[in-house]
């Protein structure tokens, strides 16, 4: 017990077995083919033209939801900032509360509010405007993403804005500057470290999702990690697939880095 | 002294249903050090706030200089603020958070540099400019709070218990710096505490408050020697606060005795309370005092020694640089024009009902 | 007063976007259509009949159980690590740090893939144990992560007093630092909770046969369209956790309106609620999981050796056969499914999992057969064989020449649905899939061999054509075609012809008659080019554990009574000699679709396996179609 940093060593073992080496495994089927021996077919698998589209068409989409999700989350995260504490924790639930509806169920619903005899259009054709197509494009996997992850992105940025002293803000506006000085100048910078780590946790699993594509894209459009799974559930190509994972694996080794370089205390806002 | 700067006029504030300040006239004159005393829930913070402008009042208004500012926001008040916990940007450097104001106000770069430079002197900080503030002492983090505050050169700078983090001897360097430099600005000082000693050492006028009323406003030497009520005789330094009777004007009897004082029109016969400052109580050889008791405790306090004398079953606290020895029989003697006597409140509520000007 | 109203409008937006999908969801649960794209009035039903459902319940409990040990072993885990790492240096903490935050912020894909890889390399078998390991993984960072801020709030000072007063390390720990940290421990085990509930995609990915969590079995439903009773038991769990929610939060409203006693008051109950709730919340789930014991009867064990274990297309079989199976035999049953056999294929292959018996397709059979992954069939066990109809295993001999690996079990043909209110002339040929007029009403089969099947059968060649510029013909009709289509579906043609979202479908002959009595405006037909016959075999693999129990299955599925059984409940056409005289029905009976006339073959072939090059060669050009 002197040395409590002994305890840390089941956690050391875990992760070396269940983080370390399975990562190491997808290196090392990325970079051999099925014969065991050295390749870079499988990285360069990336380059073909359908390959390169989809990762292009995954950034495109998750890049738009990212930008929609830290839209529609600021100013929601500012006006729970705002309230009183007991009263925001139960505000903050009611936006972790639909986790606990399976994710695949309610990405389903989705199907049926925008489908074409969906509730959408049917209220559309109520107030006799025209209808939309939305099920089965790009648009509704966007509005999945941006579904799915919007809580991901509210509650780091509630959490750093919650976080920021009153006087702070009142110095600010003790000092001269007017509401929209206040924002600009202290709320925003000092909202950074929630923004980029909501911009991490939103970004990373939409640029990698395959079940959102599936669901409301109607197997229409192909993100790379439909292709990841076609690889691997599919086409049984594994080590491709792994080559794909190792690709999208720098675009997460990126986000990490720039996480880590915003949170110097190395606590993560996101809880 | 000089003109009244700032009028509060029957302000009325309360948070939920939380009456924090009841109908509270106050003014402030110009270049006055103004101390707002209170044990913490009394509404000085509240105040303070109000006259800042991150609280407005649900009634009565605030006069400065002449004109209503109740509906202005703060950063249109000519008054800054220091605050509690210094409030200071973490994530701007000790010159850009000093230069804060001055940029919104759109003053010339030279002119902020200048004034950076004149305001980390005059808080002896010079060559903190490039430092972060989260990697300074609190003592240095209260200075730049002020220096940030005061390079906009506000006619009156609110301090809301700036020094209630430091340690004692930082405290105390902190007041002489700050009366220091109320001089050199010549702006007037609002500053909140809750520590009596602070608001004796600096203040030009004390306001005590309590449950969100005056107590008494007056120069230190007043509030001290003349309390107005026990509260203020409680909260104001060491003192004896007896149940007595006016027997009739200059006579009082307490201790089970009757003693000369010098105060008139409390009726006859009616209950009061009467204070006794401990250091005002002449221990004197037994049976040359009005009553005789037994020193019952005994403590050496560098300047003077503390002792309690029993008598008549009540326990005296008296402050003297002669020492009696615990056991000692004393005669006990207190010169009529130490005896105060302040009418007994009727009920709790009324203890905390102020005293109208 | 208006920023305050634009705020307050602000916010029901977003509630109202989160909320719709789980309003959707809950009047789903009382929609009496089993389909997803009609409401057929309201009922409680599925709120009774999803206790009955076995298979449910099983995956309910297996999520429970699955959620609570991996957020238990986690929080232990993870606090203890948290501990650990709070005393480390800054520099070495920053690094461990650096690597809790991995599972986190890696894709779950990736993770999923990672793990997957490892315990097939380790030789782990995949199953209930594999998921629990995966999901402590992901669950410890969210605990370290609770931990670690309440650790930092705690003074070293308290904990250094109780030493000094007399206590060991230990007592001094769990008396003074743990109450200090407990909140953060607590907020990270619920974390974990909800996370390991949610979790879909490594799940996927890690799991085995026979094991099946709500989300798996989510999954494998989509495509058949989610069983009712799913939408039931999502809204009891949604509204228990809203309901105890409600109980903790209610009481700030009303503290308004009371005395300043009474606040006071209220404080102490609230705290007692609070309390209420810390230990009801752990309660119910134990609760819940203990009754799911009693309809788990540990039937998906692993212990016992006497069973059988089964991987077959999703709704494939009466779930009652299963269980009378069971009953008659005493062979537990584990069963699995899978989509389509191309899922299925490199999971007999890679061997991680050893199935009894698989039902895979005509080609398929064909491609295991060559590449070695079949046991022959002993048919000495297998008495109700003769009832199997002469006709199929004539066809059967396509891909299994000698009838030595395959027993034929349903069949069907590909063809067209239509909505007679949607279309303008009969559909009779593959044509209209290609008419500009039904541009997104047009929904595609999601499987390479259906895609190019159809489409080569409409350029008048061969389904089984190899033939590079035939195939790259049918590669620009279909990237033609790409731009009518609404989506690429496989079983969702149902609900979606069935909700009229559109006017042509490519389905299989056994969907029609269930489409045609939801929906009486579809038509099935079979396009005059031709199109493919299909034949569903059971097999069973070499390295199958269990091979006399296989045998035992595939004879008691032959048995007509079971055929009866299996084709009312999947209305797929069963090749059982003994099925036409036990089914009462006339219009069935005469039902051209479910029982076709050699008449209406004339031009359907059997998909063959073209080997591993022919479809690689497929399955690139089928990538290049769809990412076009």
């Amino acid at each position: 017990m002197k040395n409590k940093k002994i305890l840390t060593g089941p956690y050391l073992l875990w992760v070396i077995a269940f983080t370390i080496i399975p990562l190491l495994m997808i290196v090392y089927y990325g970079l051999t083919d099925t014969t065991g021996s050295f390749t870079l077919k499988n990285l360069a698998a990336i380059t073909t033209p359908e390959n390169l589209k989809a990762l292009g068409l995954a950034l495109l989409l998750s890049l738009v939801s990212t930008l929609i999700c830290l839209i529609l989350s600021y100013p929601l995260a500012m006006i729970l900032s705002e309230k009183k504490v007991n009263q925001s924790s139960f505000i903050v639930l009611i936006f972790v509360m639909p986790m606990w509806m399976n994710f695949l169920l309610r990405t389903i619903a989705w199907q049926n509010l925008l489908e074409k005899n969906g509730v959408i259009n049917m209220v559309l054709r109520f107030f006799h405007l025209p209808e939309q197509a939305l099920i089965n494009t790009p648009y509704a996997i966007v509005l999945g993403m941006v579904y799915n992850f919007l809580p991901f992105m509210i509650l780091p940025i509630y959490n750093v804005l919650s976080k920021i002293d009153k006087d702070v803000l009142f110095a600010a506006r003790d000092l001269g500057a007017n509401s929209i000085q206040t924002f600009s100048k202290i709320i925003f910078p000092l909202s950074i470290p929630g923004i980029i780590s909501g911009i991490t946790m939103v970004f990373v699993p939409s640029l990698t999702t395959f079940v959102i594509s599936d669901l409301l894209g109607g197997s229409k459009i192909l993100l790379i990690g439909n292709v990841i799974e076609l690889e691997f559930k599919q086409g049984s190509n594994w080590n491709v697939g792994s080559g794909l994972s190792l690709v999208l694996m720098i675009f997460i080794i990126a986000s990490m880095a720039i996480i880590a370089k915003y949170d110097k205390d190395g606590e993560g806002t996101a809880f | 002294m000089s003109n009244k700067l700032i009028d509060i006029v029957d302000i009325t504030k309360s948070f939920d249903e939380n009456v924090v300040l009841d109908h509270l006239n106050l003014y402030i004159r110009e270049n006055e050090f103004l101390t707002l005393l209170g044990p913490s829930g009394c509404g000085k913070t509240t105040l303070l706030r109000i006259l800042g402008g991150f609280e407005t009042p649900d009634s009565g208004n605030i006069i400065f200089d002449g004109k209503n500012i109740n509906n202005l926001p703060p950063n249109k008040r000519q008054l800054n603020t220091v605050f509690q916990k210094y409030a200071l940007f973490s994530h701007m450097t000790i010159a850009e958070n000093i230069a804060f104001g001055l940029k919104i106000k759109g003053k010339s770069k030279n002119y902020i540099k200048d004034k950076i430079r004149y305001a980390l002197k005059l808080v002896n900080l010079e060559g903190f400019e490039d430092r972060s503030p989260e990697l300074l002492s609190g003592g240095q983090q209260q200075r730049i709070a002020i220096a940030r505050a005061i390079v906009n050169e506000p006619k009156v700078l609110l301090l809301d218990e700036p020094l209630g983090a430091l340690d004692l001897k930082l405290r105390q360097d902190m007041q002489y710096e700050l009366i220091r430099l109320k001089n050199e600005l010549g702006i007037t000082f609002v500053f909140v505490t809750h520590d009596q000693e602070e608001a004796l050492t600096m203040s030009d006028t004390i306001v005590v408050m309590n449950q969100g009323y005056i107590q008494q406003i007056g120069t230190p030497e007043d509030i001290y020697n003349e309390p107005k009520n026990a509260f203020v005789a409680d909260f104001i330094g060491d003192s004896n606060i007896l149940s007595a009777v006016m027997v009739e004007d200059r006579v009082v009897k307490m201790l089970g005795t009757t003693w000369k004082c010098v105060d008139e029109g409390f009726g006859h016969n009616r209950p009061v309370d009467a204070v006794i400052r401990p250091e005002d109580i002449d221990l004197v050889k037994p049976g040359e005092g009005t009553i005789n008791g037994v020193v019952s405790h005994l403590i050496f306090k560098g300047v003077h020694y503390e002792m309690e004398v029993e008598a008549n079953n009540y326990t005296l606290l008296v402050h003297s640089t002669d020492m009696f020895p615990v056991g000692t029989e004393v005669g006990v003697k207190v010169d009529p024009f130490d005896i105060q006597i302040m009418k007994k409140p009727e009920s709790e509520d009324a203890e905390a009902v102020g005293i109208e000007e | 007063m208006i920023k305050n109203a634009f705020k307050r409008f602000y916010l029901i937006l977003i509630v109202i976007l989160l909320y719709a999908p789980i309003v959707t969801l809950i009047v789903l649960s009382f929609n009496r259509s089993k389909s997803r794209s009609k409401w057929g009035g309201f009922t409680g039903k599925w709120y009774l009949s999803l206790f009955e459902n076995e298979a449910i319940m099983n995956a309910l409990y297996n999520t429970l159980v699955i959620a609570l040990l991996s957020a238990l072993i986690a929080t232990l885990i993870g606090t203890i690590a948290a501990i650990g790492i709070h005393a480390m240096r800054p520099k070495m903490r920053t690094f461990m740090l650096a690597v809790t935050n991995i599972p986190m912020l890696n894709a779950d894909i990736v993770t999923g893939i990672s793990l997957m890889l490892l315990f097939i390399a380790f030789r782990f078998s995949l199953g209930f144990n594999t998921i629990l390991l995966a999901h402590i993984t992901f669950n410890i960072p969210y605990v370290i992560l609770s931990v670690m801020p309440k650790l930092k709030q705690t003074r070293k000072s308290t904990y250094e007093a109780a030493l000094d007063l007399g206590a060991s390390p230990l007592y001094a720990f769990f008396e003074v630092v743990f109450p200090d940290i407990l909140p953060g421990v607590f907020s990270g085990f619920l974390l974990s909770f909800t996370m390991s509930l949610d979790d879909f995609v490594i799940t996927h990915f890690t799991k085995g046969p026979g094991v099946e969590t709500l989300s798996t079995k989510i999954y494998s439903e989509v495509r058949k369209g989610i069983k009712p009773e799913m939408y039931a038991l999502s809204t009891i769990m949604f509204v228990t956790v809203l309901l105890l929610l409600l109980l903790i939060n209610i009481t700030p409203d009303e503290k308004k309106k009371k005395s300043k006693i009474n606040k006071t008051c209220n404080q102490k109950f609230r705290n007692q609620a609070k309390r209420v709730v810390r230990t009801v919340v752990p309660a119910t789930i134990v609760i819940l999981i203990v009754i799911g014991g009693f309809f788990y009867k540990s039937s998906a064990g692993t212990s016992g050796n006497n069973k059988v274990i089964v991987y077959n297309w999703g709704e494939y079989i009466d779930p009652n056969v299963l269980d009378l199976f069971e009953k008659e035999t005493g062979i537990d049953v584990i069963y699995e499914e899978y989509e389509t056999n191309e899922i299925m294929y490199p999971k007999i292959q890679s061997g991680a999992i050893a199935y009894d018996v698989v039902c895979p397709s005509d080609y398929m059979i064909q491609r295991m057969i060559q590449n070695d992954l079949l046991a022959e069939i002993n048919f000495d066990n297998m008495p109700n064989y003769k009832y199997i109809d002469p006709t199929y295993l004539e066809h059967s001999k396509e891909f299994d020449p000698e009838n030595k690996y395959s027993v034929p079990y349903l069949y069907g043909t590909v063809g067209i649905l239509y909505n007679k209110t949607l279309v303008d002339e009969p559909i009779d040929s593959w044509s209209c899939l290609w008419d500009e007029k039904y541009k997104d009403s047009i929904l595609m089969q999601d499987s390479v061999r259906d895609a190019f099947g159809v489409t080569l059968k409409y350029l008048g060649y061969s389904l089984n054509s190899t033939d590079l510029d035939e195939l790259s013909e049918a590669k620009q009709l279909l990237i033609d075609q790409k731009p009518l289509v609404q989506a690429y579906v496989i079983d969702q043609v149902r609900d979606k012809m069935i909700g009229n979202e559109a006017a042509i479908g490519v389905i299989y002959s056994g969907e029609a008659h269930y489409t045609k009595s939801e929906n009486p405006n579809l038509e099935y037909v079979i396009p005059k080019e031709g199109s493919n016959l299909w034949i569903d075999g059971w097999v069973i693999p070499k390295n199958a554990k269990h091979k006399e129990n296989a045998e035992k299955f595939i004879d008691f599925l032959c048995r007509p009574d079971i055929a009866l059984m299996n084709f009312n409940y999947i209305t797929y056409s069963v090749p059982n000699t003994e099925l036409k005289n036990l089914i009462k029905d006339e219009e069935i009976k005469n039902n051209r679709v479910i029982f076709p006339e050699a008449s209406d073959l004339i031009n359907c072939e059997t998909f063959q396996y073209l080997g591993e090059e022919n479809d690689a060669i497929y399955n690139q050009l089928w990538r290049e179609i769809k990412s076009n």
